[in-house]
């Protein structure tokens, strides 16, 4: 047995102001009577520090909504509110509650937990639109949880061989591709906006705590984060491999932009690059409308690592604002299938980024076909960063944030990967799944909105579906 | 048809104020004339005995824009034009895509008066989560069907297996979920196990043993055997009707169950027969049970250990649901009891809630179906679970092939839950839901009315 991966989470509290979801107003005609100090359980009501006489204002990001102030103050002088800043932060895909509960995970590292049942849609766009399947009569992997059998969530990065070949006298003619084992199925993809130096200095340290990788421009590998060179992965475009080859000499993996060029000389390239230092290389392609045809061709033509990229809210990146962009869950599947297609698909890794916004967005992006994903943004919300959607993406930073010390702030995104591996032993454990990397492309343990829906009320909703579209 | 036993009683909330839906507005135009107090019929304006100045209004009590037609509305009776209705933003803060603001409140009004509410302005029938239940809608006929409503019956028998146990017959095809002593207090469990025996139905004692105050309710109890087998002793296997395998649960299936060493107080770990402020784990699955003939021995076990009980297996709703399905009727089970994964829970991670396993919409056709192919569907009682918040939602299991339902949430916010979700939390509900049994018969009133 391997020896188990364990996150240790810390609680690391941020001490900036962040997005809470209610807010009480306590009226004019509240005669400071003091019931609601005495019914709430949370401390949101207390008196007033100068004058216990008044009751002070209502310190509501404690608030829990469960209504005891409002239904029996005697004057009904309480109301309450969904507050401004919560609706309107983030959009469409990034809803304002994924704020709040990626804030608490980087706080104290736990799985959410909450009484009463689900609360949100049937179903939505992307991967709102699967489930998770699980097995009523299993192998007790729920005890990996409980650390009495292992789950195991790492996932191996590098080109493999379709088959080996022997010779007649039995030797081994293949040679092995080298791989890398990393044991989360999550590498961070380090954002383009501007960040302060103990923020990305942090960021890199989480991912040397975590033995994942970051994905970094070398103008961002700075003297102090050099010394984590083991986790990085610089992205380089393949006219600059000539002038990063010392660089490439120090780290593991080296990340190429894909521009048309690379369709045919990938060979030459990962050629050139293993000359220098033996190192895998991923090729960057961004997920537009043809994003199979390359990814097929790419790996055909020998590519170790291909990183799928979608756009922030997981759509296609074809730079229109169509509505006919896929979304995550059929992009990774178009291309998983297409490489199925072509009987290759064993033989390369496949990552995905893009949208990955919660915890079970890895595992259900792996079910699709990806064999890990990458993440950005969830690390900087973990941080305190409020996201708008629109009018255009705007990413805000509280402010104060340079000034936190690195180690809280590493230890707030250690927490938040620990909440999400946990989380994902969760949805593995219920699956009976006891390795990640049994996870890819497992589209039979999923369940497809689609599929489910159309075979169980086919007959009663299309045609209604069809006449409204 | 309803037991002749039940009567209803108004059971008016516990509480001084109602989560209002408008909010009624008293500009500074006011010249306390007090026409609106007088013309209101439902209480909104107020001026007390002795004040010069109208009271602010009471929001809660307002019944709306449908009120303009009324000749007493006071937005058109005020002669300085002094008020005005508008949505109250407070009923945002209510409820949610599964259960709205109105379900929440039409449930409350249920539970209070025992009838569906006379207000038109509640959606209260259906959510807006835009899928499964919320999506399918009942036909009726137009104009009023001419059937005596006496002469409707809902019983439903629960063994169809014909093999000499208890012929259980219930009046209302609707029982109560399991919630463990531990997750619910105790008034809780006596008001639910009450309400069992007015309405000649069931409730189930979840997996936290048997207390001994639900004894004088035995025959209206289903008690759970679940993984954790706490609480589980010869005597309450042998004193009940019905006895409940719990295999795994809707809102975190393959997970398990885990109370939190604080709740583990003197009086649970008693009756749990462990150490008090452990935490204490049900594991997933049944150790004891690896494939359908281990399932078999169990099954045989209690119906060895109780020669007249029925036994019902509650599985949650994986992919092959329907195999599970058959393989525990041909293990000798009465009931099948498949749990949605939308379904409701004391505590449970929100990925589990969300995403795993499928909605029970699906599940009971392709459980209903599989059951009707192998020739087993007459044979055995298939009861849903998981997301049955309303008369409407369980009228919607049965047509789509469920036999009956059980409720757990409906019960709770019957006892003026909020849905808040802080059930796990450190201190538990803040509501401390622990009520008089006869809200929860009024609610099934309510829900006996509009199933009718």
């Amino acid at each position: 047995m391997p020896k188990k991966y364990h996150i240790t989470a810390k609680v690391t509290p941020l001490n900036l102001d962040y997005v809470y979801k209610f807010k009480i107003e306590r009226g004019e005609n509240c005669i400071n009577c003091g019931r609601c100090t005495k019914v709430c359980i949370y401390e949101a009501h207390k008196r007033g520090k100068g004058d216990p006489r008044k009751m002070a204002d209502p310190n509501t990001v404690v608030c829990r909504n469960c209504f005891r102030c409002i239904q029996e103050c005697p004057r009904g002088a309480l109301e309450k509110s969904l507050d401004k800043d919560f609706l309107n932060i983030g959009g469409s895909y990034w809803k304002s509650d994924m704020f709040i509960t990626l804030w608490k995970q980087a706080e104290d590292g736990k799985v959410p937990v909450t009484g009463a049942g689900y609360r949100g849609p049937f179903t939505g766009p992307g991967f709102d639109s699967m489930w998770t399947d699980m097995s009523e009569i299993v192998r007790p992997t729920r005890d990996g949880i409980h650390g009495r059998e292992y789950i195991s969530t790492s996932v191996e990065l590098g080109r493999k061989l379709n088959h080996l070949a022997f010779d007649e006298s039995g030797k081994l003619l293949s040679k092995i591709h080298d791989t890398i084992d990393i044991p989360i199925p999550i590498i961070f993809d380090f954002p383009k906006d501007n960040l302060s130096p103990n923020v990305k200095l942090a960021i890199v340290r989480a991912a040397a705590e975590l033995n994942t990788c970051i994905v970094l421009s070398p103008d961002h590998i700075t003297a102090d984060i050099k010394k984590y060179i083991k986790n990085i992965i610089p992205i380089i475009s393949h006219k600059e491999i000539d002038r990063h080859s010392a660089l490439i000499k120090t780290v593991r993996m080296v990340a190429l932009d894909y521009d048309e060029e690379i369709l045919s000389s990938l060979p030459e390239l990962q050629d050139k690059i293993k000359k220098i230092h033996n190192v895998l290389t991923i090729v960057r392609v961004p997920a537009t409308k043809s994003v199979e045809q390359i990814v097929s061709r790419l790996a055909k033509n020998g590519a170790e690592i291909i990183h799928v990229v979608a756009d922030y809210c997981g759509m296609e990146n074809d730079g229109s604002a169509g509505l006919n962009r896929r979304l995550a869950k059929d992009i990774i599947r178009a291309v998983h299938l297409k490489l199925v297609e072509d009987r290759i698909r064993d033989e390369v890794t496949i990552i995905f980024s893009g949208g990955i916004a919660m915890a079970e967005h890895v595992p259900k992006a792996m079910l699709c076909g990806a064999d890990l994903t990458a993440i950005d943004l969830p690390l900087l919300i973990a941080l305190g960063a409020r996201l708008y959607e629109e009018p255009e993406k705007l990413l805000l930073f509280p402010e104060g944030l340079d000034k936190i010390a690195v180690r809280t702030v590493m230890h707030r995104v250690v927490n938040l990967m620990g909440a999400w591996h946990s989380q994902l032993l969760e949805v593995m454990g219920a699956m009976g799944i006891r390795e990640a990397r049994r996870l890819r492309g497992e589209t039979g343990r999923a369940i497809f909105f689609e599929e489910i829906d159309n075979e169980t009320f086919g007959k009663l909703f299309k045609k209604r579906e069809t006449a409204n579209v | 048809m309803k037991p002749s036993t039940v009567k209803i009683k108004k059971m008016p909330s516990r509480f001084k104020h109602q989560v209002p839906k408008y909010k009624v507005t008293r500009s500074a135009a006011c010249i306390n004339c007090g026409t609106c107090a007088k013309s209101c019929p439902y209480g909104v304006h107020e001026r007390l005995e002795g004040y010069n100045k109208m009271s602010v209004p009471i929001d809660y009590k307002c019944i709306g824009f449908e009120c303009q037609k009324n000749d007493f509305y006071c937005v058109d009776k005020c002669p300085r034009n002094a008020l005005s209705i508008s949505l109250n933003p407070m009923y945002q803060t209510l409820g949610d895509y599964r259960w709205t603001a109105d379900m929440i409140t039409g449930t409350w009004i249920m539970a209070e008066t025992g009838y569906p509410p006379e207000r038109k302005d509640l959606e209260y029938n259906t959510g807006n989560s835009g899928g499964g239940f919320d999506k399918l809608r009942l036909k009726f006929p137009a104009g009023q069907p001419k059937i005596d409503k006496f002469e409707i019956s809902t019983e439903i028998p629960l063994n169809r297996r014909n093999d000499g146990r208890a012929n259980v017959i219930i009046s209302t095809p609707v029982y109560g979920g399991g919630m463990s002593f531990g997750s619910v207090s105790l008034p809780t469990m006596v008001s639910k196990a009450h309400c069992a025996s007015l309405w000649n139905t069931f409730t189930c004692t979840g997996e936290g043993g048997y207390p001994e105050v639900l004894q004088p309710y035995n025959d209206h109890v289903i008690t759970q055997v679940a993984t954790g087998l706490f609480g589980v002793r010869e005597e309450t296997i042998q004193r009940v009707k019905i006895v409940e395998f719990k295999y795994a649960q809707g809102a975190k299936p393959g997970l398990g169950g885990h109370l939190l060493g604080e709740k583990n107080t003197e009086s649970v770990a008693r009756m749990r027969e462990a150490v008090k402020g452990t935490s204490l784990f049900s594991p997933f699955p049944f150790h004891s049970v690896y494939s359908i003939e281990d399932h078999k021995k169990h099954i045989d076990w209690i119906k060895q250990m109780n020669p007249n009980a029925l036994v019902s297996v509650k599985v949650s709703t994986p992919n092959d649901v329907d195999m599970v399905a058959v393989g525990s009727y041909y293990a000798g089970a009465h009931i099948i009891h498949i749990d949605g994964g939308y379904g409701g829970t004391g505590a449970a991670p929100d990925i589990a809630k969300k995403n795993i396993a499928m909605p029970i919409e699906y599940a009971i056709t392709k459980v209903h179906n599989f059951l009707k192919d192998e020739g087993a569907r007459d044979a055995v009682t298939l009861i849903a679970s998981g997301g049955i918040r309303t008369a409407h939602d369980l009228a919607k299991a049965i047509c789509l092939g469920a036999d009956g339902a059980v409720i757990g949430t409906a019960e709770m916010v019957s006892l003026e839950c909020v849905r808040c979700g802080n059930c796990e939390s450190g201190r538990g509900c803040a509501r401390g839901i622990a009520s008089t049994d006869s809200e929860l018969a009024d609610l099934f009133n309510a829900s006996h009315f509009e199933l009718l």
